[in-house]
This record gives C-alpha cells, structure tokens and sequence, in this order.
C-alpha cells in the first residue's frame, strides 16, 4: 500500500470516528440538556496543562489515570480557529528530538500516536517550511494525558489545544473521580446550559 | 564570544520595542507612551502616545516613530508630534520601524509583510510578501526586522525558524537559521527566533525558553548572550544594539530591559 493511501485512509478513519463520535456526544448532550442535567468540565484556566505561566512542568496526566472510564472520558481537543497550523508543532512533535533529514524532529510526543497532521493549500515538497498543516487528533486513540496541551500553550505555541470532558464518553458520576484527584480543582460541574457545546470545536471532515 | 549581564532598566510600565540612538539613549514604547532612559538607566522623558505604541525606532536626525493600530506618529526629540502617517490598509498594526538610506520600512504584523515608504510617506513596495505563504510566518503576530548601514533588511521569520536577508525592493537573497530543538545554534520551538536586530552582527530573541543570541552573517552562532535571565513566559522580546555594542533585550513579563557588555576573553 502506498504512502499516499495509508494518509488518506488514516484521515478517513479519524474522519469517520470523529463525525460519529461528534454525532453521539452531541446527541447525548441534548438528552442531558433537555432533562436539566448537569455535567462535568475542564476549566482551562485551571487546569495545569493549560493554565497560563505554568512553564517547564511535566504535564498533568491524572485525567488518563483517575476517570472510571476506559481510556478517559477527557480527550485532547484542538480548537483549529485558534491554531497555528505551525510546520514544527510542539505538539505533534517531540521538538526536544534529534533533527532530521527533512529539518524536522526525529519522534513524535504524543505516546498514543494520536495527533495526525496533512499538509493544508498549496504544498512545496522542496521547502517544508512554507506548508502548513492541520492537525488531527484522533479521539479514538487520545486518552487525554495532557502532553500535547502542556506543549501547545503559551508562550511555546497559541493553546489551541485543552482537554475537554467528551459527552458522549462521560457516564456523568455524582462525584467524578477526577474531580476528586485534581489539585487544581480544575473538573467542575456546570448546568449543561453553562458547558462547552460539543459543537463549538469544529471536527475534521 | 562572552557576554555579561551589566544592567536591568525598569521599563516604568509595559514594553513591546525597543530602540537605541547614536548617543546612546534607549527610547522604549509601551501601554500609550514613549519612554526615553539615559545611559545609566534613569527616566529622562516619556510622552503620550495618541494610540498604544507597538514600536519604536529612532531616525538617522533624531525623529522619534512609534508605530502603532493604523498610524505611525513621528516625534522629534523631545517628544513634540511632527508627522502622522495614516494608512488603514498598509499601517494596521506597526510591529516594527527601520531606515534605509531613502526610505522607511514598516512592519505590518497584521498583513505579515514589510511596507517600504519613501520619505514623504509614498508607498513603495512591499518586502517578504511575495511567496507562498504570502507572507512571514509569524504564529507569534509580531514582524520584526532589522537594516544594516547598505540597506539589507533581516527580517525574523519565526515560522521558518529563519532570519531571511531581502533588499529594499523586496528581493529575498537568502537566509540564516535552521529549527533545532538542542543545538543552540538552531533555533527551537513552533515560531523562532521572533525579534531580530542588526549590528555587528545578528541578534535575535526566541520564546519558550526565552533567550538572546549572536550570529556573524554568514549564519554562524557567535555567542548564547542570555538564557536563564528571563522569566519563562516571555515572547516577542524586542531586541537594541548600541554603537558600543551592548545588547539591550526586553523582559516583557517583568517590564525590564536587559543591557549586556561584550567581554573581552
């Protein structure tokens, strides 16, 4: 199999699962509204990963370790009208890594393997420079360890990406076990009217 | 090649740029005013400002620009307005002001570009727009860029990890720096270096960590000049370099400038 059609069919499966992801979460969100719930969320400010002035910390991967979930109901969320769609990502790259031939770090940072990216407009293939890319994370893979928030933030990147509670993943315990876990106090239950709409982050399609 | 740290200015308020004039004076712009400190580091003059300043450069007879949201206002010395130039196209956001020896360049942090001027404020030309990307790669939102005594222009383009070298007309003639992420040669993170100024050599600032460097023109790192004085939330450090070569270097979460000497080993 081509190089070419393992991307393509990778972005289609990240596609497919985020859409359907999307759809149930969205779904289930609705449900929660109309019945008044509350739900659990990811104060940003808060959080380590992503509160700002928080630099040279290992990120905080206690969302990963402490949700009754498997794999966690948090997942990384990359926000693209904020991203910089940057050609080295402190985020998908691990930009402490040995150089490469192409200029670029040799490994990535996310363990998972979760964060894909394809090049976006036209593309230079001599000068990887001038491309830019959009970055995917697929929430199929992602178990919301923070690495990529923690390295995306100001002052290293713009903080496109936070971690957020995925609705369609959370079982919206009475007292959420993260909650419990988080020095920061960052999980806080909101009135779902209050909470970040699944659909205020644009999916890729 | 060694440096020392020999002075921290109070910057009296916020700092976005710095400039440094033939005397010696060190002129800052922040919040809505330009602020000129003597040698020793005291507060000689300030002056408002009618919009926030983003910039400042001192002109070659003392004329005092600060570019700002849509107008660059040109003072002389002693802070009385002499000029406004107005632009809502091509003056969006004045990142960053130089001279050639027959026109003025302006940054446009908002367009990506440099806009060259001649000196009655006539547009010319612009410079780092014509590629690609349309434009310098700057996730960071600020241009920055320096000019040597011929009129070569250094423009930071932090996307590309790169200084790259333009005539006025806007031709690129090449570049120096490469991303790298533990040679401290290259230049590490999504978006550096962000700030560039000319002297006897290159000086650049990169964020995340933040620190200040020297190359010789031929791209060659000469000197790591500081890397552990500055808070660790720092970005877009606005970087001036004195007849004597001292190195003046923004703090911008502790509003401070940082002057460093040259030593001679």
């Amino acid at each position: 199999m081509s190089e070419d059609l393992t991307r393509r069919g990778l972005f289609a499966t990240v596609a497919r699962g985020t859409a359907l992801a999307a759809l149930a979460g969205g779904a289930a969100f609705l449900v929660k509204k109309a019945n008044g719930q509350v739900v659990w969320q990811v104060d940003a400010s808060r959080c380590v990963n992503s509160r700002l002035g928080e630099v040279g910390v290992e990120a905080c991967n206690l969302c990963t370790t402490e949700c009754v979930v498997a794999l966690s109901a948090v997942r990384a969320v990359n926000e693209y009208s904020r991203c910089g769609r940057c050609n080295i990502c402190p985020a998908y790259f691990n930009i402490a890594s040995a150089v490469n031939e192409l200029g670029q770090p040799s490994e990535k940072l996310c363990p998972r393997d979760a964060i894909a990216r394809r090049p976006i407009g036209k593309v230079d293939p001599e000068d990887p420079a001038n491309n830019f890319y959009e970055y995917l994370i697929d929430e199929e893979k992602c178990d919301g360890c923070g690495k990529c928030v923690m390295k995306c933030k100001e002052p290293l990147g713009l903080g496109s990406i936070t971690l957020r509670v995925r609705y369609d993943r959370c079982v919206n315990c009475n007292r959420c076990s993260i909650s419990r876990a988080c020095p920061q106090d960052a999980l806080m239950q909101v009135p779902v009217g209050q909470a970040l709409e699944p659909a205020e982050v644009k999916r890729p399609g | 090649m060694q440096y020392r740290h020999i002075q921290a200015i109070d910057g009296q308020g916020g700092v976005r740029g710095i400039a440094v004039d033939g005397g010696g004076e060190l002129y800052a712009a922040g919040e809505s005013e330009i602020r000129v400190f003597d040698a020793a580091g005291r507060l000689v003059r300030r002056w408002p400002t009618a919009r926030p300043a983003q910039s400042v450069a001192v002109a070659g007879d003392g004329a005092v620009w600060a570019g700002q949201l849509g107008q660059i206002e040109i003072f002389d010395g002693a802070g009385r307005l002499v000029n406004t130039w107005r632009d809502d196209k091509l003056l969006r956001r004045v990142t960053a002001i130089g001279f050639t020896p027959d026109s003025v360049l302006a940054g446009d942090a908002f367009d990506r570009a440099i806009r060259r001027f001649d000196r009655t404020g006539r547009f010319l030309n612009n410079i780092g727009k014509d590629n690609p990307l349309e434009g310098l790669l700057i996730p960071n939102g600020v241009v920055d860029f320096g000019v040597d005594a011929q009129g070569t222009v250094y423009a930071a383009n932090p996307g590309k990890h790169r200084v790259e070298r333009y005539t006025p007309e806007g031709k690129l003639l090449g570049h120096i720096g490469r991303f790298d992420g533990i040679d401290p040669a290259g230049f590490t993170g999504c978006c550096n270096p962000t700030n560039v100024a000319i002297g006897d050599a290159i000086y650049t600032t990169e964020k995340a960590g933040p620190r200040v460097k020297a190359y010789d023109f031929a791209g060659s790192l000469l000197a790591v000049i500081a890397s552990d004085l500055f808070d660790a939330n720092c970005k877009n450090m606005s970087v001036a370099v004195d007849a004597r070569g001292r190195v003046y270097v923004v703090d911008t979460v502790k509003a401070a400038i940082l002057v460093f000497e040259r030593v001679n080993v």
